[in-house]
Parts: structure tokens; C-alpha cells; sequence
């Protein structure tokens, strides 16, 4: 019991974090049924963000660190949006198109920070990197509870931004019925535009909170997109609160299996979780079911 | 002859590059070449059905270790294990994309990428993360062994043209007229008794072989070890990508075009600053996709195509001007499919027997909710062969869901579906077709990048006619559309497509057509035309029911009417009865007219 306890918790910890990470993805979706492959080399940039800030000479402690990365990624966001996809969105003739521009846009990402910084791993490792308490037998991680209690933080935040702000609401209207929101005078673009830089923002914030425990290399998005994926289909993909709870249960699910297989293959059961949704229930586990035709 | 030409070209090509070529490094750039444009004819194959795969290198990597683990084991010939390692991959194919088949949208692409994530993991934390391959002189041909570095591109240009011409095949035959279906209106292709599930199976089953055929070239020619990592890797789905979307999407030459392009940009980019540019390579195919998707999604080769199209065609040439030039006979699609389609794969399936004293379509009791909202309850009818039978009621009444559950596009929470004594309720759509059942729709639908032609043809090879080309032409002709049948589908008339709709409709002479709304948008001299052009097609046995709002039109058609109002019968019987029906009145004009009209 106690050894699952072990894992449960962490797994717990680290979940509120995938539900970050896939909170952004889930959003875009959601707004503009766009499936954004680079979305975990936008986490991949945050990191290597907190990281300058952290080891450039500033000294700036990566969870202090948040808002501008919130903010510098808003902006990246939107212009990626302005730049790139709102040439891609919209007809399903597009659909193709969306694909490969998200991973090309990725690629492209991790390439080029691969020529600037090279391969090798990152790390950021403020003064409380190994502290920990225990709590029973249990040892919970400083860096893993802030990073969770940064994400629960993030989400109320989120939550307040959809309901209670007007352009927040103009997101959820979008993302309820595309054209109807057009026909109550929402301007689809700047929607658009607004929720890619809110969603990437997201993942972002993520991503910074994930450097104090994670190494950072140019391709350190590829252990993630899956995850992200998962988390998403298990909620129900474009719902931004089932990705919520998508990223804790997968976060549970990674951390759980070390009870029984190795952390090398952990992975596996993610995987393997996210096509039985897909199998079983690709609407995810609270989707609403759509009409035919 | 149109066809052969390009085949002539790249052996030509390549002949002459392999012959002259003798530095090292330019070998290698043209093996790879090769390999890869066999890489992205074989991803492509299921692009024809508009499926976007991540996970390819899953079959890459089943190839690839199949060949290694059987020559280290036993000596296998790496040929022998080619053909094992495509069985298997096929075999894996099926069991993927089953299960996603039957869902729409991003759902195949999301459920493929993850699975040479999980055998990657699993190979390297289980077997062998790499596996170097015994070297075996002893027999050149018979362990791919050869001295000469030209061998491999001669072998693999061999290779390449068997997918080609598999590929080729796969268009001109009824294979290639279900994928592009599949493509284009999905929904549609099922309504006309393409078996969607069936041929993308088959699809992605012969795409996935011949990718493991290619990781065993891959792997002897160039790699020379099997890195699980590599086989693996989400890097061979890019290059699969670039070459595929860069030359044409879906298109069977797309890839060659692309590798001829991507391929050596990239290695001679990768050695002359690779060093210090170490992501080079994959900047070129990852520059190339965000190029290709924001300037020509549909890739290089369609785009060629068009312009060329359009430079034959200007000036434009005036109506009066016959016999175009010979610009433009080259330039122009094949006027007609090909003399292919006319073999027929299979028998006609036959029909099912309409047993005299039974009615051609019963609807027993069945009833319909989406979420809360009850749409259907309880609805009884039933229609005898030949007769006609109007749907009428207010929008919102349950009458085009009621369609849908007949053709199986929707199921139904209760009740049963008997077509001439038979439940069909478990039928899926395409079957139901096969079985007597047509229909059109409310908004009317197309294959848009089909022409009207074509649009028919599908619908015939749905229900296996032997000479698909010839009946649709025909069809053509009857409602009036022979002389735009190779153009475009966007250049019809609204009258036209809806003649087109219903020629689709009657191209397999159907038990029961079912019409939803076929009057909206004519006029009142193509309305009054519209139902004498139906007499004319169908034959007397032909049941039809009609769905249709303008009441006047309809109840001088059809023998009876069925009224819906909120998802339930209020009336039926003979047109006259129904439409005079005080319940009937009230649920389209409201109860505040009916008392209006007792006070009169």
C-alpha cells in the first residue's frame, strides 16, 4: 500500500502538469479544430526560456519566472497564428495542411535551437532542487508540489479568463459553434488568434514548470506529445476541462505502472491507454456525442 | 501510352545518373533517393483515401528488424525475410487501422502516431536496441550483398517501379475510384455502397508491406545496422511526409517528384555545413512542409498540372472554336476511366427477393434521441412495392432523421428497419445500398474534385454493375447531363445537381429510392419537369418515398402521405385525407390559425 502510495503521488503531482500542458492543445482544438503538432516544442522553447533566465546570468528562479514566460509565449503565439496557421484554418481541405504546417513549424523549432545550444542537456537546478518532506512514509518533492500547485493556479486562472472575461467568453462561444459566433458579431480571427496565444501560454507555463525535474534537450518534446495527446483524447479532445482531468489521470496512470514494469517502459501504458480511448471511446470519457450528418 | 511514359522517363533517369555517377557520396545520394521515393509511394497509398499516417516507421521498423532477426537467427536470405517482414507489417496494419476506420476526421492520424512509440520502446528496453547484420559474402544475390553500390540502386529501382505500377493500378481499376470517394465526401461513398472500412484496410495493408520492403533496402544498402531508434524513428515518417506532400499528395508520382528534389538538397546541404549546422536535414523537409502547406497543399505535380492546364487554355478559346489544340488534349484528364473498370471484379450481389404479399420498406416502432432531445418516437409505416409515399411535417419534425436510419447513417435507439421482410438493422450503409436501397440528401451532395461522371461512376461500382462507365454515361444521358459529364462539379446549375443526385440515386435501379427534399431551390417549371424525369427513370416496382415541403407539389405525386410532427405519426392514408387532417394544419400553421379557421 505504501509502495503504491509512493507512486500514486507523484504520479498525482505530475499529472496536474500534463493537464497544463494539455489544457493548451485542448483549447486550440477546441476554438479552432486544429490538432497542433508543434504544440510540445513550444513547451520545448519555454524550457529553454527558464532556462536563460535561470542560468543566463539572471538568476531568476523558474517558478517566479512564470509570467513572463506567460507572456513572451502569448505574444509568440499569436504571431505564429498571424504568421502561419490562420492561412490553414477553416475548410476541410485544410485539414492536411494544418498537419504538416504544425510539424514543420515544430520541426523548425527544434532545429534551430539544436544549431544554437547544441544537444546537450539542460538543467535547472535551483537551491531547493533535492529538498523534500515527508509526509507518513511518503517523500513528496519541493520542486514537484510547486510545480503542481503552479498548474492548480494556472487552471483556476483559466477557468476565471473563459467564464468571466468577454473575450474568454468569445472563446468558449467559437469553440461551442464556429459560425453562429460569427453571426453574434465575434471577430473569428482575433478569436482565433487570442485562443492559439492563450493555448501555446498555457503549455508553455507548463513547460517552465517542468525544468527544475526535467532535463532539457532540442528534442525533449517528443516524450510529451504523446502524453499531451492522450490527456486530451481522454477528456474528450477540444474540451479544455476534460484535458484537465485527462493529464492527471495519465500522469497517475505513467507513475502507477512502475509498480509493476519498468519506468523505462512506462510510456508503453500510456500509449496503450490513449488507443484503447481512441478505440473504446474516442469522444473521450465524458465526450457528448455528435450527429452523423 | 499516357501511363507508360513516366516509367520509361525514370528508368531512363536513373539509368544514366547510375551508369555516370561513380564518387561515392553521389551513389549514396541516389540509393537513398530511391529509397525514399519508394518510401512515399508506398505512405501514399493511403493518402489516395485522404488518411494522414504518423506512424509508418512502425512498418519500417517490422521490416527492418523482421530481416535482421531471421538472418542472424537462421541465415535467412534477406529476400525471404523482406516477404515475411510484409506479411507481418500487413498483418500489424490491419489490427491498427481497424479499430480507427470506422471514426472520421484527426482520429487515424492521432491513433497512429503512438505506435512505433510503443515498439521502439518495448524493442529497446526488451531486445535489442541495435542490431548490426552478419555479413555475408558467400552469395551476392541471394543475402543482397553486393560489391557494387550500383547493384543497390538497380535493386531498388526495381523495387520502386513495382510500387509504381502497384500504385497505377490502384487509380485506374474501382480500388482507386472507392479511395478517392473516401476522400472527398466520405459520408457520400458509404451512401452509394462503397465498403469504406474494406478498402482502406486494404489500402493501408499494401502500403504497409511495401514500407517494410523498403526498410530491408534501406537498412542493406545504406544503413548496414538495424537501430531500433532510427527504424523506428519519427524522422522516417517526416522524410515519408516531405517527399509525399512535396511532389503531391495522394498522387502517385508525388513522391518520385519529391525525392527527386528533397533528397539531394538535403544530403548536399547536410555535407557542406553539416558540421556546423548539425540540423540542416531536417530543416530542408521541415522548411518544405510549412512551404508546401501554406502555398500548394495539393504538392508540386497538381500544381504543375494546373498551370500547365492553364497556359494550354489561353487565350481562351471561344465556344464556337471545335477540336481543341493538342496543348489541350494533353493537358485535359482523361476524358473517360479506364477501359479497366469495365472488367467486373465480382458478380453483381444479388438482390434480395421481394416477396409478393410483404411490403417493400416497414418502420416498426422506431424512435430516436440525440442527448435529451427526443427527435423520433414510436413511427409505423410501411410502403409497398411501387407505390409512392410522401414524408411531410414542419422542420424539426424527425423527417430527414427518419432517412437516416433507414439508410443506416444513424442508428436508431428502438424499433426496426425491415427492407422486403428483412431486418436491416444491423446493416451498415454501404450493404443496405447493395441490398436495393438509394437515397438523395437535403443539402445536396458530391464528390467535388470528381467529375459529374464520375460522381455516377462510383455509385455504380457501389452496386458492382459490370460495366460501370457505360450504365453512368447512360444515366447521364436519360436525365439530361450527357454533355456536362467531364467537367466540373462546381459548374452545375442547382437543377443540375439535383438531376445528378438523382442520377446517382437510379444508377443501380434501387428497390426503394428515397428523396429528401429533391423540389427545394427549382423552379416552378424544373419542379414540374423534376418528378416526370423520376417516372421516366425508375421501374415500376420501385418504391419512393419523398420527403417535401411544398405539399402542393408532392400530394399530386404520391399515392399517400405520412405527416410528422415532433417525432411522432399524426396522420397518414391518402393525400387528400392527410392534408385536410386538423392535427395536421395545426402542426404547420399553429393552433392560433385552426381557431381563426373554426371562426370563419
Amino acid at each position: 500500500m505504501v509502495e503504491f502510495l509512493q507512486f500514486l503521488v507523484p504520479g498525482i503531482l505530475i499529472g496536474g502538469v500534463y493537464a497544463l500542458l494539455a489544457s493548451g492543445l485542448g483549447l486550440i482544438f477546441g476554438v479552432m479544430r486544429v490538432v497542433n503538432f508543434a504544440q510540445a516544442d513550444f513547451m520545448m522553447l519555454a524550457m529553454y526560456l527558464s532556462w536563460a533566465l535561470f542560468a543566463g546570468g539572471f538568476g531568476l528562479d523558474p517558478f517566479l519566472a512564470v509570467p513572463a514566460v506567460f507572456v513572451v509565449f502569448l505574444l509568440l503565439g499569436m504571431a505564429v497564428h498571424w504568421m502561419f496557421i490562420r492561412f490553414v484554418i477553416g475548410r476541410r481541405e485544410n485539414h492536411d495542411a494544418q498537419v504538416i504546417l504544425t510539424i514543420g513549424l515544430g520541426l523548425i523549432f527544434q532545429n534551430l535551437i539544436l544549431i544554437r545550444y547544441s544537444s546537450e542537456p539542460r538543467v535547472v537546478a535551483p537551491s531547493y532542487a533535492n529538498a523534500g518532506d515527508f509526509i507518513g512514509d511518503i517523500f513528496i518533492s519541493r520542486v514537484r508540489l510547486y510545480a503542481f500547485l503552479l498548474s492548480v493556479l494556472v487552471a483556476a486562472l483559466l477557468f476565471l479568463f473563459l467564464n468571466r472575461s468577454r473575450t474568454g467568453r468569445a472563446i468558449r462561444a467559437a469553440s461551442e459553434n464556429w459560425e453562429a459566433a460569427t453571426y453574434m458579431g465575434i471577430d473569428i480571427d482575433r478569436t482565433n488568434r487570442i485562443a492559439f496565444g492563450v493555448g501555446v501560454a498555457l503549455t508553455a507555463v507548463g513547460g517552465s514548470a517542468l525544468v527544475t525535474f526535467q532535463s532539457i534537450t532540442p528534442f525533449v518534446g517528443f516524450r510529451f506529445v504523446v502524453v499531451m495527446f492522450a490527456a486530451v483524447v481522454l477528456g474528450g479532445l477540444g474540451s479544455v476541462s476534460g484535458a484537465f482531468v485527462g493529464g492527471v489521470l495519465i500522469g497517475i496512470i505513467q507513475s502507477v505502472s512502475q509498480v509493476w514494469t519498468s519506468a523505462a517502459v512506462k510510456n508503453v501504458w500510456v500509449f496503450a491507454l490513449f488507443l484503447l480511448i481512441l478505440y473504446v471511446r474516442p469522444n473521450g470519457l465524458f465526450g457528448k456525442v455528435q450527429r452523423a450528418i | 501510352m499516357r501511363r507508360v511514359v513516366p516509367f520509361v522517363v525514370l528508368i531512363a533517369v536513373v539509368a544514366v545518373l547510375n551508369g555516370w555517377l561513380d564518387q561515392r557520396f553521389y551513389v549514396r545520394v541516389l540509393t537513398l533517393s530511391v529509397v525514399w521515393a519508394l518510401a512515399g509511394v508506398a505512405w501514399n497509398l493511403m493518402a489516395k483515401a485522404g488518411q494522414i499516417s504518423l506512424g509508418h516507421s512502425a512498418f519500417v521498423g517490422i521490416g527492418a528488424y523482421g530481416f535482421t532477426l531471421l538472418l542472424r537467427g537462421g541465415g535467412t536470405s534477406p529476400w525471404t525475410g523482406m516477404v515475411i517482414g510484409m506479411g507481418v507489417a500487413a498483418a500489424v496494419a490491419l489490427a491498427i487501422g481497424l479499430p480507427t476506420f470506422r471514426l472520421r476526421g484527426f482520429y487515424f492520424t492521432l491513433a497512429t502516431i503512438s505506435f512505433p512509440l510503443i515498439m521502439e520502446l518495448l524493442v529497446s528496453h526488451y531486445g535489442d536496441p541495435e542490431l548490426t547484420v552478419p555479413f555475408h559474402p558467400e552469395s551476392e544475390w541471394k543475402f543482397m550483398e553486393f560489391s557494387n553500390s550500383h547493384t543497390y540502386v538497380w535493386v531498388g529501382l526495381g523495387m520502386l517501379v513495382v510500387a509504381l505500377a502497384i500504385s497505377e493500378l490502384i487509380d485506374v481499376t474501382s480500388f482507386g475510384f472507392a479511395l478517392r470517394a473516401i476522400r472527398d465526401n466520405e459520408v457520400l461513398a458509404r451512401a452509394v455502397g462503397i465498403r469504406t472500412v474494406a478498402w482502406k484496410s486494404a489500402a493501408f495493408m499494401i502500403s504497409a508491406a511495401l514500407s517494410a520492403a523498403m526498410a530491408v533496402l534501406w537498412v542493406k544498402a545504406v544503413l548496414r545496422v538495424t537501430v531500433a531508434e532510427e527504424v523506428f524513428g519519427i524522422t522516417v515518417v517526416i522524410v515519408m511526409l516531405s517527399v509525399a506532400f512535396v511532389g503531391g499528395v495522394g498522387q502517385t508520382w508525388g513522391p518520385v517528384v519529391g525525392a527527386a528534389f528533397l533528397i539531394p538538397l538535403a544530403m548536399f546541404l547536410d555535407d557542406s555545413i553539416g558540421e556546423s549546422v548539425p540540423g540542416a536535414q531536417e530543416l530542408v523537409y521541415a522548411a518544405a512542409l510549412v512551404l508546401v502547406a501554406l502555398l500548394i497543399p495539393r504538392g508540386i505535380l497538381p500544381a504543375i498540372e494546373k498551370g500547365f492546364r492553364r497556359l494550354a487554355t489561353w487565350p481562351r478559346p471561344s465556344l464556337e472554336q471545335a477540336g481543341p489544340s493538342l496543348l489541350v488534349r494533353l493537358a485535359a484528364p482523361p476524358p473517360r476511366p479506364s477501359p479497366l473498370l469495365r472488367t467486373p471484379r465480382r458478380p453483381r450481389r444479388s438482390r434480395l427477393p421481394q416477396p409478393s404479399d410483404t411490403p417493400v420498406l416497414e418502420v416498426d416502432g422506431v424512435a430516436k434521441s440525440f442527448g435529451a432531445n427526443r427527435v423520433l418516437s414510436d413511427v409505423v409505416f410501411s410502403v409497398d412495392a411501387g407505390r409512392r409515399v410522401g414524408i411531410i411535417g414542419p422542420n424539426g419534425a424527425g423527417k430527414t432523421t427518419l432517412f437516416n436510419i433507414m439508410t443506416a447513417h444513424l442508428r436508431a435507439d428502438a424499433g426496426r428497419i425491415l427492407f422486403k421482410g428483412v431486418q436491416v438493422d444491423r446493416m451498415r450503409a454501404p450493404r443496405r445500398y447493395e441490398l436495393g436501397m438509394s437515397r438523395t440528401f437535403q443539402v445536396p451532395q458530391g464528390f467535388h474534385l470528381m467529375s459529374p461522371l464520375d460522381n455516377v461512376v462510383v455509385a455504380a461500382i457501389g452496386a458492382s454493375l459490370p460495366d460501370p462507365v457505360a450504365a453512368s454515361m447512360a444515366m447521364l444521358e436519360r436525365v439530361g447531363l450527357a454533355g456536362k459529364a467531364i467537367g466540373e462539379l462546381n459548374a452545375l446549375t442547382t437543377a443540375e445537381i439535383k438531376s445528378l443526385e438523382l442520377a446517382r440515386a437510379m444508377v443501380s435501379d434501387p428497390d426503394l429510392l428515397l428523396l429528401d427534399e429533391p423540389l427545394a431551390g427549382l423552379n416552378e417549371t424544373e419542379r414540374a419537369r423534376f418528378f416526370e424525369t423520376v417516372d421516366e427513370l425508375v421501374s415500376p416496382d420501385t418504391a419512393i418515398v419523398v420527403i417535401e415541403h411544398s405539399v402542393r407539389s408532392l400530394i399530386q405525386y404520391v399515392e399517400s402521405v405520412v405527416a410528422l410532427d415532433e417525432g411522432r405519426v399524426i396522420a397518414q392514408g391518402p393525400p387528400e385525407d392527410v392534408v385536410s387532417d386538423p392535427r395536421v394544419i395545426e402542426a404547420y400553421l399553429g393552433s392560433r390559425w385552426m381557431e381563426h379557421a373554426r371562426d370563419q
